[in-house]
């Protein structure tokens, strides 16, 4: 595992990886899609019980991103390691992208539910958040010219995010909000109809392998867009 | 079988799934563009930078290049 902190090594192992995650992502999203209309619609929500095979998944790996960019930027600032520098860097868009996605759809389904597009709940503004420190994260490590300085600023900003994401999770536990508690895995409640579950674990799963492919392609990306920056210094130099 | 008849929740349900869809499908789009893109520039540089090696070894004094042949 820990060999795999070495940038050529890290190459060979992810080169024929990527592209079966890439397949598999495909794979599974066109028989979740398949799955998620399939189904019969739920006696209360209607159809609206689609949207949870796109809402759910997507704020789950929105969660997981940022958890996989917080382990990385400590990575990066603790040891000072270039690759969970680039590892922290490759999360942050798709993270960004599945939170935004989770903050849309959960609208939608918000309105013909609870009958209002977005309230200032604990769940609903704790990914708010979420989202904001993504776009910081991102807008910081933009804003400065020095890619070290940006990477150890945007790191240190990266780990307090940290603190948010036990907030997410928890605080449809902490505080009465409008949002539902959890109703999978979630001891003690009445969990999801068992005929919802197959397309709901196959959008879960495809999402999941969605989010490793794009990660791993960016991090591969930034590897060699480092090497590019690195061979045009030199480059210059003998010039 | 497929049930696409969403009615009457049909303006809440396809624009989730288009919008996610057209999510996706960019964030796809761009990963592969910039892959393809930094991978053909480091491999032009790389190829530009064998030559240039090669021509920096023949400034190299006559003596220098000559030392490592074999022994007369």
């Amino acid at each position: 595992m820990f060999g795999l902190s070495n940038p050529q090594r890290f190459m060979a192992f992810t080169g024929p990886l990527t592209p079966v995650l890439w397949g598999l992502a495909a794979v599974l999203l066109g028989v979740g899609s398949w799955l998620s209309f399939s189904v019969p619609a739920d006696y209360q929500q209607g159809d609206t019980v689609r949207i949870m095979f796109v809402h759910v998944p997507a704020a789950v790996w929105g969660l997981g991103a940022y958890a996989a960019l917080g382990v990385s930027s400590f990575f990066a600032l603790v040891f000072r390691h270039a690759l969970a520098d680039a590892a922290a860097r490759a999360a942050a868009l798709p993270g960004a992208a599945f939170t935004a996605l989770a903050l849309f759809t959960g609208s939608l389904w918000g309105q013909p539910m609870w009958g209002t597009w977005w309230v200032w709940d604990a769940r609903l503004t704790s990914v708010l958040v979420l989202f904001l420190f993504y776009l910081g994260y991102m807008a910081l490590r933009a804003s400065i010219d020095d890619e070290q300085k940006a990477g150890r600023a945007a790191a240190v900003l990266g780990l307090v995010g940290l603190i948010n994401l036990p907030i997410v999770k928890f605080s449809v536990d902490w505080w009465n909000t409008l949002h539902q508690p959890a109703s999978f895995l979630s001891p003690g409640s009445s969990g999801l109809d068992p005929v919802y579950l197959p397309p709901f674990l196959t959008m879960l799963a495809a999402y999941g392998v969605l989010f490793a492919a794009l990660w791993l392609t960016a991090i591969r990306t930034e590897i060699r867009r480092r090497r590019v920056m690195t061979l045009r210094a030199r480059l210059a130099q003998e010039a | 079988m497929l049930d696409l008849d969403m009615t009457p929740y049909a303006a809440f349900v396809w624009p989730a799934w288009g919008v996610s869809a057209l999510v996706l499908t960019a964030l796809t789009a761009r990963a592969v563009i910039a892959s393809r893109k930094w991978k053909g520039e480091l491999a032009r540089l790389e190829t530009d930078q064998a030559p240039s090696s090669e021509a920096a070894d023949s400034k190299r004094p006559q003596v220098a290049r000559s030392a490592i042949g074999p022994k007369k």
